[in-house]
């Protein structure tokens, strides 16, 4: 079983505006889920899924330096603390990102039961939800 | 489904639960509930109880000879764990193919 998970992904913009999408607030909720985040060490942010039944995250930001955030993961109302962290490299014309998600192994036992129950609907509801969210607003425009 | 898996993360959850299911994975042969008991020193109702709960989750399957009951692991179930563990993974894919097109989005407006 993955205790960490490492995700890759080149994208064909700047460095910086992917920072800025994954740092400024406003640009975390068009895409992934609606924040209220600062990119400032000590700063307690929280997600919410515009879904129902989907629970909310909450954390602290453990390092905001250009181009490196990381900050602490933990679903609403479940004890396992987990650690996300996102790493950008200047390709030139792209940019690498490198997404880190640690401490999964800290969902066990009772903790994973009350993490599991907490979904309801599943995530896939919260992610499908959110694509919907944004084909509607990119239509809308 | 959601069941299910509530019923094999209680079965796991427990310390000697999985050392019970492991001393079956690794056993030769199906283990009798007297077996299990003196390798556990425990009682036998204390064994019944966690076989029930491991039998409950499909995690382990019983078979009579006799007047005994034999008891052997049957490890499928946890694929179903794993793979929900692995959930998190199909998650920040997701994520990350949205952050793609959000981008794509905001460069063509």
């Amino acid at each position: 079983m993955n205790k960490t998970i490492t995700k890759e992904k080149v994208f064909n913009h700047s460095i910086d505006q992917i920072w800025n999408a994954i740092t400024n607030a406003e640009e975390i909720s068009a895409w992934f889920l609606k924040a209220d985040f600062k990119a400032e060490v000590g700063y307690k942010y929280v997600f919410n899924s515009s879904e129902k039944n989907c629970s909310a995250i909450i954390g602290e930001v453990l390092e905001a330096n250009p181009y490196t955030l990381t900050y602490t993961w933990i679903v609403k109302d479940t004890p396992a603390i987990t650690k996300v962290t996102w790493k950008l490299e200047n390709l030139g014309n792209a940019t690498k990102l490198y997404l880190e998600h640690s401490g999964i192994e800290n969902y066990v036992g009772d903790t994973a039961i009350a993490m599991f129950e907490s979904f309801n609907g599943g995530w896939d509801n919260c992610i499908n939800g959110l694509s919907t969210y944004l084909k509607e607003e990119v239509n809308a425009r | 489904m959601q069941d299910n898996i509530t019923k094999l993360f209680k079965a796991i959850a427990d310390p000697t639960r999985r050392d019970i299911f492991h001393a079956l994975v690794i056993a030769t042969s199906a283990l009798s509930i007297t077996q299990i008991s003196n390798q556990f020193l425990m009682t036998r109702q204390g064994v019944t109880k966690h076989i029930k709960i491991l039998n409950d989750a499909g995690l382990v399957q019983m078979k009579e000879d006799g007047r005994n009951r034999f008891c052997f692991a049957d490890p499928k179930p946890l694929k179903e764990v794993n793979k929900w563990m692995q959930f998190y993974a199909q998650f920040w894919d997701d994520s990350l193919d949205n952050l793609d097109n959000y981008l794509k989005t905001k460069k063509d407006a």
